[in-house]
């Protein structure tokens, strides 16, 4: 199962302060190569770390230690919108695409030696659809598997205001937020304010069937996969382009808002590449 | 405007059905709200419902069996009702009183009941729209015929009043069984009784006020076709002088009481077949006035139209789905 799931690298900007060790900088100190500082022995009792060098220079004639920074394990968590709209797709449902990704990170966390778990939410966030943040991504994977042939009710995404609620409160985390972001701003951008104590990567999820892949000409029913609405479309490349530039000034208002809150979207349409994901934290995430 | 089947109208609510209920088919789409405004799509959606809606009001109302009342058209046309009533005496089976062959000779020529069968038969075929009834009458009126459209009845009838005859005249009696065959008929506005006799007969006082009363009411004219015996009074003679201590004769009797008829009546004389050709013929031309009737038409049925208007419409959204989309999702 796991060896068809395809890791990708991922590092963070920021110093975390687990004390579980790992592969991220981190501001606790142990048995880390990151040169801190020096302090005496009699505040950290470490015969072995006894700098000759700093202690014979001291006129005080007091005995020094070295101070290390250790690396920690950086919790890794992915949000996952389970909403109704996550229901859509042509050929891979949107929600099949996020347990993918979700795969791919508990993955990629695990080879990391970070801790991963996984939340989803809908209306609410779904205390059946969790996974507590653990080192072994089995558990996540097996859920994120089940997570494949979900359907997801015609619920809306209000649950995105609660999940920081699930989130560790004091330890800064890099959480994966994969929805197709189809929410009004101000839910959004309200939800993203209480997860900004955290390390956010959105994944926004679009189907090109959406927008750019809609049938050329006809007539058509479509009904929200959230409220119902129904509305009648008549399909012909006046309405189709509408459509795709009414798509267009949506990606570059979500752009705008994330990077308001200094968190560059990752967009996957159709197909998730782990690649592509690597490259996005080259890109944006300082080493 | 009326309905067969208005019980069936209950069903009509039925019809906001494709308003209430929404289209099952509908295709889920991630975020409606993201497609932008297009009011020929709202258009079209609109349309579609009004059009289902509107077919289900056709079907329910074609089922309802919609149909105009029957009218009554006022018609005219030309046509009598028509009662032969003849005479059937013996008196009958002699020849005319004046038939003169080219030399002066009196000859003995057709009989009156011959010629009087011929000239009716003629008579009775040129008249197409009109119906005949018939009586004859001897002693007493033998019921023939009832008033009826059929010619061909009417022309054997004619013919079978050749026979054996008896001697007596009742004409009375006569007259009130022709009275008779209009009574249970619809009035086509024309009736008359062709009354063919030889000679006349005494009718008594009540048959007479009976006689009188019934042509008034069933508005029947009378024609009287007095077929003149050799030697007989004419009823047209102003120079006749009745005589005393005597009783008038029969005819002049007779043609007295007609004349104080209510309805028209007019009297002829027939001296030979010619004349009572002449006085058929002036019949003829007498009854044909324009009469006025009541037709009635039956109340036209609508439903079929209701069903072919429903047919169109399931045709358009048949039409409609043969556009649907069918390669998306």
């Amino acid at each position: 199962m796991v060896e068809n799931i395809k890791a990708f690298s991922y590092h963070i900007g920021w110093r975390n302060r687990g004390r579980h060790p790992g592969r991220h900088a981190s501001t606790q100190r142990g048995m880390g190569m990151e040169f801190r500082g020096h302090t005496t022995l009699l505040s950290y009792p470490d015969p072995r770390r006894i700098d000759i060098r700093q202690t014979i220079r001291d006129p005080l004639e007091q005995v020094y230690v070295r101070l290390f920074n250790q690396k920690s394990a950086t919790p890794v968590y992915v949000i996952c919108d389970l909403s109704g709209s996550m229901n859509f797709g042509a050929k891979t449902r949107k929600i099949k695409l996020a347990a993918e990704i979700a795969e791919s990170v508990a993955h990629s966390a695990s080879q990391n030696h970070d801790p991963f778990g996984f939340i989803g939410f809908d209306e609410v966030v779904r205390e059946d659809w969790i996974s507590t943040s653990s080192f072994k991504s089995h558990r996540a994977i097996a859920m994120a598997e089940s997570l494949k042939d979900y359907h997801p009710p015609a619920v809306n995404c209000g649950g995105i205001a609660d999940v920081y609620q699930y989130l560790p409160a004091r330890e800064r985390s890099l959480v994966f937020l994969i929805s197709d972001f189809h929410m009004p701003n101000v839910m959004l951008e309200a939800a993203l304010s209480n997860l900004l104590r955290h390390h956010i990567v959105p994944v926004v999820l679009w189907d090109s069937a959406e927008y750019r892949n809609l049938p050329e000409f006809g007539l058509t029913n479509v009904s929200d996969a959230e409220t119902g609405e129904k509305r009648t479309l008549f399909l012909r490349k006046e309405l189709r382009d509408k459509i795709i530039e009414s798509f267009e000034s949506r990606r570059e208002e979500i752009y705008q808002l994330f990077m308001r809150f200094d968190m560059p979207p990752f967009f996957v349409e159709g197909e998730f590449d782990a690649d592509m994901l690597t490259e996005y934290f080259h890109q944006f995430v300082a080493a | 405007m009326a309905f067969s089947h208005p019980w069936v109208l209950w069903l009509l609510p039925l019809a906001i059905l494709p308003l209430v209920l929404q289209r099952s088919h509908a295709k889920s789409y991630s975020w409606v709200n993201m497609l932008p405004k297009d009011p020929l799509s709202d258009l079209i959606g609109l349309i579609l419902k009004i059009l289902a809606v509107f077919t289900l009001l056709f079907i329910i109302l074609g089922l309802a069996a919609p149909h105009t009342l029957t009218q009554k058209v006022e018609r005219t046309g030309i046509g009598a009702q028509i009662a032969l009533v003849l005479d059937r005496s013996a008196s009958m089976d002699d020849p005319f009183s004046g038939s003169n062959d080219m030399s002066g000779n009196t000859t003995v020529g057709e009989t009156k009941s011959v010629a009087a069968a011929r000239l009716i038969t003629d008579f009775v075929k040129s008249r197409k729209q009109d119906m005949f009834g018939m009586i004859t009458f001897s002693n007493s009126a033998m019921y023939v015929l009832p008033l009826s459209e059929n010619k061909k009845a009417v022309i054997a009838a004619v013919a079978a009043t050749s026979g054996n005859a008896l001697f007596q005249t009742n004409i009375g009696s006569g007259l009130t069984s022709s009275a008779g065959l209009f009574d249970k008929v619809p009035d086509s506005g024309s009736r008359a009784v062709i009354l063919l006799s030889d000679g006349a007969g005494r009718v008594d006082a009540d048959t007479q006020q009976k006689i009188k009363d019934w042509f008034d009411r069933l508005h029947i004219s009378l024609y009287w076709i007095v077929l003149r015996q050799p030697g007989g009074l004419s009823i047209f003679n102003e120079n006749y002088k009745p005589q005393e201590n005597q009783p008038l004769p029969p005819e002049i009797e007779l043609y007295e009481f007609f004349q104080t008829l209510k309805t028209p009546f007019k009297a002829y004389e027939a001296e030979d077949p010619k004349s009572l050709q002449s006085a058929m013929n002036d019949i003829n031309e007498r009854e044909k006035k324009a009469i006025k009737y009541l037709e009635k038409i039956p109340g036209r049925d609508y439903s079929n139209i209701c069903f072919a208007i429903a047919a169109f419409m399931i045709g358009l959204l048949l039409g409609v789905k043969y556009l649907e989309v069918k390669t998306w999702h």
